[in-house]
Formats: C-alpha cells, sequence, structure tokens
C-alpha cells in the first residue's frame, strides 16, 4: 500500500497549481490542497501505479473544486472579485485568465488545468474525471482553441514580450 | 478535429506524432500560428508561483513539538509543586519545630494602659 506522506509529498504542488486556477484564489487552493490530505488520510490508497494513484489524488481534488463551485453558488460572496483599482498587468492577465476558466463547462476547465498547469498526462486526466483518454483528447484542444478566442489580447501582449526578450538576447549576444 | 490540430496537440502533450505530418503542419502559417498561441496560452494560464500549501509534515512536526513542550510544562509544574508541597508539609507536621533562638524576659513590668 502507498505512503500517503509519499503520495502527497509527491503531487502537493500539482495540487496546489491546479487549486489555484480551478478555484482562482491562492488561499483557499492552499486549504483545498490540505483537505486532499486530510481525506486521503481518512481513505484506503488503492493499491496501483503512480500514474493511477495521481488519477486517484486528483479525483478527490476535483470533487473538492466542484463541491466549491456549488457552494459558492449557493452562498455568493459580496463584492466582484476583479474589481480591485491598482492591480499590475500580470494581475490583470492572471484576472482575465480565471474569468475565461470560470466560463468553461466544469469537466473542460478540469481536464484543460489538469494538463496544462498540473501537467497530467492523458490516462491521469482520464481517471480522475472518468473520461477515456480520447475524450480528454478532443475535450483538451477543443478548450484550448476556444481559449485562444478569449485569451487573444493577453496571448498577443504575451507574444510581444517574449519576442521583445528573444530579439534583445540576441543583441546582446 | 483536423490533421494540423491533431498534431500541434500531440506535440504539446508529448503524444507520439509523424514528424512529416508535423512538418506539413508548420509549413502552414496558420499551423505555426496555432502552435505559437497555444505555447502563449500555456505560458499565461500558470499561476503566479506563490507558496504551495505547507507540508503536512512539518504541520505535524511542529504539533508534536508543541505537544512534546506542554507536556514538559506540565510535568516541570507538576514536579516543582510536589516538592513544594513536601516541604511544605514538612514545616507544617504537629510537632513543634526545634527552636532556634531563645529570648529570655527578665521582668515583665506594663507600660501604662491599665486601669
Amino acid at each position: 500500500m502507498a505512503d500517503p506522506e509519499a503520495l502527497y509529498g509527491a503531487n502537493h504542488r500539482r495540487l496546489f497549481r491546479y487549486f489555484c486556477r480551478a478555484v482562482g484564489r491562492t488561499e483557499m487552493a492552499r486549504d483545498l490542497t490540505q483537505e486532499v490530505f486530510v481525506r486521503m488520510s481518512r481513505t484506503a490508497i488503492p493499491v496501483a501505479q503512480d500514474g493511477d494513484l495521481r488519477g486517484w489524488l486528483f479525483r478527490i481534488a476535483r470533487n473538492l473544486v466542484l463541491d466549491h463551485h456549488r457552494s459558492r453558488r449557493r452562498h455568493p460572496e459580496a463584492g466582484p472579485l476583479t474589481s480591485e483599482p491598482m492591480r499590475s498587468a500580470s494581475q490583470d492577465v492572471s484576472a482575465a485568465v480565471n474569468e475565461a476558466l470560470a466560463s468553461l463547462p466544469a469537466i473542460d476547465r478540469d481536464v484543460f488545468v489538469m494538463r496544462e498547469v498540473a501537467g497530467l498526462g492523458y490516462e491521469e486526466i482520464a481517471a480522475a474525471c472518468e473520461l477515456t483518454p480520447d475524450a480528454v483528447r478532443s475535450r483538451l484542444h477543443r478548450t484550448r482553441l476556444l481559449l485562444r478566442e478569449q485569451l487573444a489580447a493577453p496571448i498577443a501582449t504575451c507574444r510581444t514580450t517574449a519576442m521583445r526578450g528573444a530579439t534583445q538576447q540576441t543583441t546582446d549576444d | 478535429m483536423n490533421n494540423t490540430h491533431e498534431v500541434i496537440s500531440a506535440l504539446l502533450d508529448n503524444e507520439p506524432f509523424h514528424p512529416e505530418e508535423l512538418s506539413d503542419a508548420l509549413s502552414d502559417p496558420a499551423g505555426r500560428a496555432l502552435l505559437i498561441d497555444l505555447v502563449m496560452l500555456r505560458r499565461i494560464v500558470q499561476p503566479g508561483d506563490p507558496a504551495p500549501a505547507a507540508r503536512t509534515a512539518t504541520t505535524v512536526s511542529r504539533y508534536s513539538w508543541r505537544v512534546a513542550a506542554a507536556a514538559a510544562a506540565l510535568f516541570l509544574s507538576l514536579a516543582g509543586g510536589y516538592i513544594a508541597g513536601q516541604q511544605r508539609a514538612e514545616t507544617m507536621s504537629s510537632e513543634a519545630p526545634t527552636a532556634t533562638r531563645v529570648v529570655e524576659a527578665e521582668s515583665f513590668v506594663p507600660t501604662g494602659g491599665m486601669r
């Protein structure tokens, strides 16, 4: 049987990153990351390969995110999250990303975030979201195209910045 | 999903693909633009890197230290209280303590106030 401490230690960073984007709040992401460990320690860890265990761990994480969003729908918090007056450009991009992710169906958001932010493979995502790997591939691609449109402005800015950086580096060399 | 999209997705996701198909996809400006946009998309969706949740092992360890310190403090106070109690009990036993100094009054003369 897998050691819960070792399993958590190997995955807590991925979990935290997933939660950051799936709920859009760092503090909540910290709490939910801890909650995964609490839930994991209450249940028997299945005997499985590392990849399957990661899928299992992210299924717990996904259920926590779904619970969180259900709870927020029942008890909406006062004040929009994006109304802080003095935000940096990176905070603006982050808020736009959160908004775009929040507009997606939950399953597509989770597939996308698990792949792009937490770095899970198709099989692991399939285990976590109870889909087939082909369904993961197809949803992932569709979501990427959708987000490419929704986040066209931040993507263009990022591309310009990257090109400027590359040009600067070439000049320095 | 068309072939260009499929092969570019496979490249991004470390999935197997045919190099010729990738070459064809990247010979098309739309394919190149898609690849660049998806790489940029990946970059902008990364959360900042704040500290992840504290390792539970550390939390447990800190908790254990606190419990141990509290237990030690409790033990010391109980032991101190016991020793102090023992000493006090010795001094308060029914037997009168041995005199350490004896003062003898030579003659008692009242200093007034008697009627």
